[in-house]
This record gives structure tokens, sequence and C-alpha cells, in this order.
């Protein structure tokens, strides 16, 4: 990562101030990104721009569109709904990334150490990160059904609970139920990132603290950590944006109760566009979205870089 | 996407000349998954009759008003569409729907045609949809349970104290055996079968035209309190309150419900898949006596543009013949023309006489945000009944729902 835009920086001082023609290397250059380029236009670009320009109208999944300006933004900043949505989500987004990490970092060192069937272990903690989210939504209907699932007849035919505990009928239990869904789908995942920097810390530094006497903690603290600065931003920016996007186990195993609690953003947006059939306020909505994880984002990697001197 | 659309004009004229006299036209049509135990067996029985054909294309209820709105917008939608008769008013408020206000008016029984259907489908004083199926809510009990708590199997509920009274009866079987049950998570359902016992009472939730909401009713209060004191006492199972829909029909099936608001569409779905329950049926009751119901179904619309309407005025004709009527009433879906409904009931289930009597009389509110307000499942109408039902709040619910719902209302009406 960090070479590449070494050289990307070199390049652009190295770039002459006036403009000239191309040169022959530099067409073959452009000739091999085209791909990626053009990739990029259809699929990235022009949705894009397509959306932006769908929130200036009233869209109407039937039927005529007509321009309308800024109105859509304007429903947006008063739409009690849809902030009320967003605030769950970061709600969400906080508890489910403290709740990854704090499994998933244990999970990387555990992993990370060598031992017999550590194979193994990586495979198990790393396989419900290929199920889809929607399979294992679906899955997790099942278990989580007070009447045919798992969880609560089985609390009640060892003990825990005197009679069948609706799990999905009360705010906290649901929330937590898919936390537990989510952490259980994802943590492997992050497992393997964090696992891949603890890997790139080279072994003689924890060795040099040891003889000099640090403890396990100390070591933890003092090098791990630090030194895994840019894989844990990694993490965090991947954790935070999917969190942020959440839709599906609110939509599937919830569908947004008990008594719409858990609407997320994405679900909102999705309800305004597809239930409620305003196809142009939901595209307005998603670029608010699209703004406020832009600036999510920066956050993080301002909070994450590097401090001076170290490179 | 004016430019495409022309290409679509031209493409659809082109054919339209390759299809001189002589040639069969097929117009395609579809259904949502509801109707599939109805639908296949008319286009089929027409099919087999004509020389024009039906091509049916069977969508899942869930996604057949974004299915048919995107196909619309590329082009490709349906030329008619068999439409739950509550969304006619948006479709046509959106522009979709061809005006066949002629074609309705010229069929010599329009007037024997179910009121719920035409009401709904008449936008701004135009015809946009024509009945089609029919199903309309009503209260079933299990005989079997009722003997086994003492009860006569043969005399359903006439109100609610005997309602609650003979599910208590029925709850105190015990086991697995619950007296009643309602999907608590579910708003179709809710308007569907709960709305009958408030409008039974005299109560109402919309003004006829749609345009007010009127949610906090004295009738509503004691509906609500009725449906409270039977959860309180353990007489509904505790999926109930997380049943979005899914158990609507099969808990009941199961055999382990005593009695249970329902539909029609129940009789037939009873005798053909589960023909060892045994149940009585009557109409959902008010408080002291009365009845109501929610006259459901489907309109028979028609895309706006359409070349092949000769094709579907010919199916739609022999839908409503003796034959076609007879046909689905058989298989599960009322009759829609009244001036034959009894005589295609003849012979069929003396139980649909029943339910095509609260067809007849039932009530359909009118709305073009009716998927905003009642049928989503974020919607203020699901939210309102899960916390009255369920929750500690029943005035502050009431007041947000009726906010909600009237904020909703007035926004729709001023963006048509």
């Amino acid at each position: 990562m960090s070479s590449i835009s070494h050289a990307a920086r070199e390049a652009v001082s190295a770039a002459p101030r006036r403009r000239r023609r191309l040169g022959r290397s530099e067409w073959i250059g452009l000739l091999y990104v085209a791909p990626a380029v053009a990739l990029v236009a259809v699929f990235f670009v022009a949705p894009l721009v397509m959306t932006a320009f769908m929130s200036l109208h009233n869209w109407p999944l039937m039927g005529e569109h007509r321009f309308i300006g800024f109105d859509n933004y304007v429903a947006a900043w008063k739409d009690i709904r849809f902030w009320r949505a967003m605030n769950f989500t970061i709600y969400y987004t906080l508890i489910v990334t403290v709740a990854i990490f704090a499994v998933a970092f244990p999970l990387a060192l555990f992993v990370e150490t060598p031992r017999r069937f550590n194979g193994f272990y990586r495979t198990a903690y790393f396989l419900p990160v290929v199920v889809g989210f929607a399979s294992a939504s679906l899955l997790w209907v099942w278990l989580l059904n007070v009447d045919a699932g798992l969880f609560s007849p089985a609390a009640v035919a060892l003990g825990i609970t005197p009679k069948k505990v609706n799990l999905l009928a009360d705010f906290d239990l649901a929330f937590w139920s898919v936390i537990v869904m989510v952490v259980w789908k994802v943590a492997g995942f992050t497992m393997v990132i964090l696992m891949t920097g603890l890997q790139s810390i080279p072994a003689e530094l924890s060795e040099a603290a040891k003889i000099d006497g640090a403890g396990a903690f100390s070591r933890f603290r003092l090098i791990t950590l630090p030194m895994m600065r840019r894989t844990i931003a990694l993490a965090l920016i991947l954790s935070v944006a999917g969190s942020m996007l959440a839709f599906d186990q609110f939509y599937i195993i919830l569908a947004g109760g008990p008594r719409n609690q858990t609407i997320t953003a994405v679900y909102w947006i999705f309800s305004q566009s597809f239930v409620s059939f305003k196809l142009g306020y939901g595209a307005a909505l998603s670029m608010v979205l699209l703004v406020i994880l832009v600036v999510l984002s920066l956050v993080q990697l301002r909070l994450l870089r590097n401090p001076e001197g170290l490179e | 996407m004016k430019k495409l659309s022309g290409l679509f004009a031209a493409g659809a004229a082109v054919m339209m000349l390759s299809t001189a006299p002589g040639f069969t036209e097929e117009a395609t049509i579809w259904v949502r998954a509801d109707g599939s135990n109805f639908m296949p067996q008319i286009v089929e029985a027409f099919n087999k009759g004509h020389e024009n054909q039906i091509k049916l294309d069977i969508i899942p209820t869930a996604e057949l008003v974004q299915k048919y709105a995107t196909a619309a917008a590329g082009g490709t939608a349906p030329d008619g569409l068999s439409l739950d008769l509550i969304y006619t008013p948006a479709f046509a408020a959106a522009g979709q729907l061809e005006d066949i206000t002629d074609w309705a008016k010229g069929l010599s029984y329009f007037d024997q045609l179910s009121p719920a259907h035409v009401k709904t489908g008449t936008y701004k004083g135009r015809i946009y949809g024509l009945p089609f199926s029919a199903d309309s809510s009503v209260l079933i009990w299990n005989k079997k349970l009722f003997r086994e708590a003492g009860l006569d199997p043969d005399k359903g509920p006439a109100n609610w104290a005997e309602i609650e009274a003979d599910a208590e009866k029925v709850n105190a079987l015990g086991g697995e055996v619950k007296g009643f049950y309602f999907s608590g998570n579910c708003g179709g359902c809710n308007i569907f079968t709960f709305m009958p016992l408030v409008w039974a009472s005299g109560g109402d939730l919309l003004s006829d035209d749609g345009t007010k909401a009127t949610v906090d009713t004295p009738q509503m209060r004691d509906a609500i309190a009725f449906y409270r004191s039977m959860v309180e006492k353990g007489l509904v199972p505790e999926g109930a309150q997380t049943d979005s829909g899914a158990n609507f029909f099969a808990a009941f099936a199961a055999g382990n419900i005593g009695i249970a608001p329902s539909g029609a569409f129940a009789i037939g779905a009873l005798n053909t898949q589960y023909p060892d329950i045994e149940y009585g049926l009557t109409y959902l009751p008010g408080k002291e006596g009365g009845w109501s119901s929610f006259a459901g179904g489907d309109n028979f619309v028609v895309t706006k543009g359409t070349p092949k309407l000769a094709v579907l005025k010919e199916f739609l004709d022999y839908a409503y013949s003796l034959e076609g009527q007879t046909l689905l009433a058989s298989r599960g879906s009322l009759p829609v023309r009244g001036d034959i409904a009894k005589e295609a009931l003849k012979g069929l289930d003396p139980r649909y006489q029943t339910a095509a009597d609260a067809m007849a009389k039932g009530k359909t509110p009118y709305s073009v945000v009716f998927n905003d307000i009642i049928n989503s499942q974020n919607g203020p109408w699901v939210q309102m009944v899960n916390e009255v039902f369920f929750g500690d709040d029943v005035d502050g619910s009431l007041a947000t729902a009726q906010e909600t719902m009237q904020s909703i209302i007035d926004a729709g009406g001023a963006n048509q």
C-alpha cells in the first residue's frame, strides 16, 4: 500500500507543470487502466450520478417524474423517522463494532500463536463468513422462533426459563439476538484481517522487549497495538461502513420490529423507495447517507493515521 | 425514456400488424401468489375453449407491486393484472391503468358486480378496475376442540363476550391447545379481521373518502380491550406477538386453536389441504352482536395502452359467465356477480354462502396510500396493533398512530 502511494506521490511531483503531448508509454499505461476505469465508470460513477439526478426529482416508482430541485433534501431534513433510523443505525454500529472487536481480537491472538489444529480453528471461526447475510438471517429466524426454534424451547427444557420467552418481542432481547448473530457471522472476517496484522510484526521486537523484562500486557499495549494501527484502521473502517449499511438482518429477522424500533437507515431508504414508491426521495436519503459515511471514514482515517515520523 | 417508449409503441404497432384476423392472439396477465389456488385453473379452462390465449405469470404476493412498477417503467408490463383491490386507487392515480369506464358500464350486469370492488376500482369518477376474485373475513372455530371443552360444536360465538368465554373453555383443555389466535404483528391480517369487529360495533378507521384518519374511537378502544384481555388471560400463543402473517392461516390449520378470525379462502384451503380439521364458520361479530366483514380480493386492471384489450375482454367475459364464476367459487374465490352468486355456489360447501353474504355486505377502506398506512410492515397501523395488544401505553399508541396516519394521508394527497 505505502509503496504504491509513494510511487504515486513521486510520479505527481515528477510531472512537469506545463502541458505536453502524452508519450507512448503513457498511452500504454492508460490502456492498462482502461478496463478498471470502465468498470468504475459503469458500475460506480454512472449509478452515483443517476442517483444524484433522481434525488432532485419527484420520482414515483410508477408514472411520470418531475424536477423539484432540493425539495427532497428539505423533506429529508424534516423526516423524523429517517433521523430516528439514523440514530438507531449509529447506536447499532457502535455496539456491534465493539462486540466484533472484543471477539475477533482474542480469536486472532489465539489462532496466530502456533499450536496444533490451528488450521482447524481458523477454518471453524471463518466458516460463518462465507454464508450470505440473507441465508444466515433466515437460519437465525428459525433459531430464534419462539415455538419451533431452538433457543426458547431449549431454555425451557434446561429449566433456565419457566415458560417460552419470545426473543423477538422485546427490543433489548431482539437487538442483542441480532448482535450475537452478526458477531457470529462477521467476527471470523475481522479475525483474519487482524491476524495478518499480527503476523507482520517482526518477532524480534517482542523478543527484545521480553529480554528487557516487559510483561505480556505491556508488550501488547506498547508493541502489538501501535504496530497494528493500519490493520486496525482497515478492520474498523470495514466494520463501521458495513454496520452503517446494515439491512438484511433487521429486515429478515425482525422486519424492523418490535414496534419499528430496529429500522436502520438503509431499511428506511428501501421502505421509502419500494414500499412507499418514492424513488426520488429514497435517492436523496441515499445521498445523505453517502455523505455521512464519507465523513465517518475520513474521521477514522485521521484518528488512526500514523504519528509523525513513524512510517 | 421518451424515446424508448416510442420504440416500444412502434414495436407494438408492428406486432399488431402481424396479428391480422385469423391469427390467435396471446395476452399476458399477472396474479399474486395468493391467487394460485384458482387463477391457473380458470386460465386453463379459458385457453381450452377459446382461440385467443392467456399467458399467466404468478408473482410472489409481497413483490407484485414493485415488479409491476419496474416492468411498466421498462415497457414490459403484462397486458392485464389481477390486482389486490386496495391498490387500485394508487395505481390509477399513478396513471398506469387504462380507463375502462365504457367497457364496464356496457356490461348488462354492471350494477350486480361486487360494490366493494367497484368502489376501489373507481378513481376520480372513472373506472379502472373490475371485480375478479373475492375474499371476505369471517370467524372460524374448531368443532373438535369445542366438543372436548364441553361446548356446542355447532354454535359459533355471536358477540365478543361469547368469543372470550368459548376461548377460555377451549384454553382450559391445556397442553398445546390455545383458545384464540391472531397475527399480532401483521397489518394486512388485522385490517382484514380486527377492523370488522370495530365496524360491526359502529366505529371506523378512515373517513369514507379516505382523507381523514379516525383512529381513536370508543369502539376501537373496546375492541382493543377485548383482545388485550384475551392476551392477558393467556388464551393466545406467545408466537402471536411477533407473527407478521406467516401463521395467519397455519396456526388454526395445525388443529390446536379454538377460535380464529380468518377469511373465506380458508374454506378452500382447509377442505383441500386439511380435510381432518372439523370447523365451523360464522360472521365476525360486533361487541353486542351484529356483524361485519372486510370485502377483499382482486380487481382486474388493464395496463395503459395495451394492444390486447380485446383478448382481455374475452377472458373477463368468460370469468363472469356462470361457468367461470362456478369454477372460481369451487377453488375458494367467492362469486363477484351478485345476480348469479346463488347459482354459482349451488352444490358447494354451504359455508361459502355465509362467506358470500359477508362479502356482499362487507366494507373496504378507500385510500391511495393504503400500502403506506396499513399494509407496510413498518407503517403506523402495524405498529399500533402490536403496541395496543401487547404494550402498556394504549393512549400513546393511538395518538401516535392517528398523527402518523394523518400526516401520510396529507402528504400522499399533495403528491397526487
